[in-house]
């Protein structure tokens, strides 16, 4: 069974491999960086006692966690053209995995938020800080903190959703196994290279992931 | 001991008439109480009797249905009144301390001077570091709230209060959520507040420090104050059947 896997083959494929890896990173990075924007925007939304910015946010992160993410690149890559809005792959690639995953974030970002024991907002409000202050020195540095974890398993999804962009042609990782897979008939050996180059792309994000957690220990233990 | 209460100068605090519902129920009924500067007004009752919500409502924790309640002159819930400065003149202590988990013991006490008073950081730190010093912690100022006890907490509360040079202070059962042997050493702290003259009302049943530093003692039972009178008066000679009960319980042991 092995003989017939050529080892050969996928070194020679080495450098497309090198470039889809190099491109499902940085627009995993610029995807994330607009997921965190587009995130904190919701939440803030999220978290405001009047409906009017509250329903919107709400509607919205509802739509993006109910509808499959191919489905909302489907919508993007085809269905904003036909509106007459024309951009190259690349772009509606990374602005779609920034929709979807900011719908999640919001949500991680929200409750990050809300598990912030009320007393602390009232010591904050007791001293005369303004909600501002209050979000800026109390607030948000402690939810930062809890937030940090589960926004790293998000971009570890994040990256793995990449994978889809290889259906708008985007020449990511994935796409650099299917041309692999369809120029040599060798599928087995396509997609086992990248299988390898998102496990070390995983391990990367949970190294970091076990870093921020011990530098986050040493400054204050929560109680 | 000498009382500072002036006799006809408007309080410091002023309840005239106030009442307040949680839903149906009527949480502060019709409370009349005037505090006046330099006194301490410790309020007791059981559980449930709106004690902490009458001191809650004073820094606007928690807001009057009707009635008026005039702090330093200002009347709450008058749009001429700015609630959020109004705050900085009077310090609040909670029974469970929230003190800032992610700031040193001494940024806790300099945060809110530094960003709300506006006190350049060098200096808010020079009166930080004196304030943990009159504290006893002198030797945690670098210590976060996790390192620290209940006790030392509780300490560390009270001079981030002091650290906004406030013109009151309000104590909601500051020694509720401490071990036995840390009790004293926060009363130690609250009597050298009371003794420079502070203005002060606190939630506690310590009946030690009532006596020691008290002007007063006011007695709430069901939203309503039953009773007030010195502490001497209130512990010796409770006049009400409801204030009788309440003491025989906290005294039993």
């Amino acid at each position: 069974m092995l003989e017939n896997f050529s080892f050969r083959t996928i070194v020679e494929y080495l450098p497309l491999f090198g470039q889809g890896l190099v491109t499902t990173v940085w627009l995993s990075v610029l995807s994330f960086a607009g997921a965190l924007a587009v995130g904190i925007v919701l939440a803030a939304m999220n978290l405001q006692r009047g409906w009017l910015f509250r329903v919107p946010a709400k509607a919205y992160i509802d739509a993006v966690r109910a509808t499959p993410l191919l489905a909302q690149l489907y919508f993007l890559y085809f269905g904003l053209p036909r509106l007459g809005i024309v951009l190259p792959e690349l772009v509606v690639g990374i602005l779609a995995l920034s929709l979807n995953s900011g719908a999640y974030v919001a949500e991680i970002i929200r409750a990050g938020i809300l598990s912030i024991p009320r007393g602390q907002v009232e010591a904050g409000v007791a001293s005369g800080m303004t909600y501002i202050q209050r979000m800026r020195l109390v607030i948000l540095p402690q939810a930062f903190k809890v937030t940090i974890p589960p926004l790293l398993g998000q971009a570890i999804v994040l990256v793995k959703d990449s994978a889809l962009l290889s259906l708008i042609a985007v020449a990511e990782l994935t796409r650099a196994g299917q041309l692999l897979a369809s120029d040599r008939f060798m599928p087995a050996e396509g997609f086992i290279t990248i299988a390898a180059f998102y496990l070390l792309l995983y391990y990367g994000l949970k190294g970091l992931a076990a870093l921020s957690g011990r530098w986050l220990g040493l400054a204050g233990a929560r109680t | 001991m000498t009382s500072n209460r002036s006799k006809n100068g408007t309080g410091m605090i002023e309840f005239r008439g106030v009442n307040k519902w949680f839903g149906a129920l009527n949480v502060l009924k019709d409370i009349t109480l005037s505090v006046e500067p330099r006194e301490v007004v410790v309020v007791c009752g059981p559980s449930g009797s709106g004690k902490s919500t009458l001191i809650r409502c004073i820094n606007g924790l928690e807001t009057i249905r009707d009635g008026d309640l005039v702090v330093d002159g200002q009347r709450l819930g008058d749009p001429a009144t700015n609630m959020t400065r109004l705050r900085t003149e009077i310090g609040f202590v909670f029974q469970s301390f929230n003190l800032y988990p992610h700031k040193t013991a001494l940024e806790n006490v300099t945060l809110a001077p530094i960003h709300v008073r506006k006190i350049p950081r060098a200096e808010a730190e020079k009166a930080g570091r004196e304030l943990l010093a009159k504290v006893g912690l002198a030797d945690k100022v670098n210590a976060y709230p996790a390192q620290l006890s209940g006790g030392q907490q509780q300490r560390v509360a009270i001079a981030r209060c002091l650290g906004m040079r406030p013109k009151i202070m309000l104590f909601d059962e500051p020694t509720s959520a401490l071990d036995p042997e840390m009790i004293s050493e926060v009363l130690d702290v609250m009597v050298a507040v009371a003794e420079e003259g502070m203005t002060m009302m606190v939630v506690t049943h310590e009946m030690g420090f009532a006596r020691k530093v008290a002007q007063r003692v006011v007695f709430m039972d069901a939203g309503a104050i039953v009773e007030s009178g010195t502490p001497d008066e209130f512990f010796s000679h409770p006049k009400t059947d409801r204030s009788r009960a309440f003491l025989s319980k906290i005294l039993r042991h």
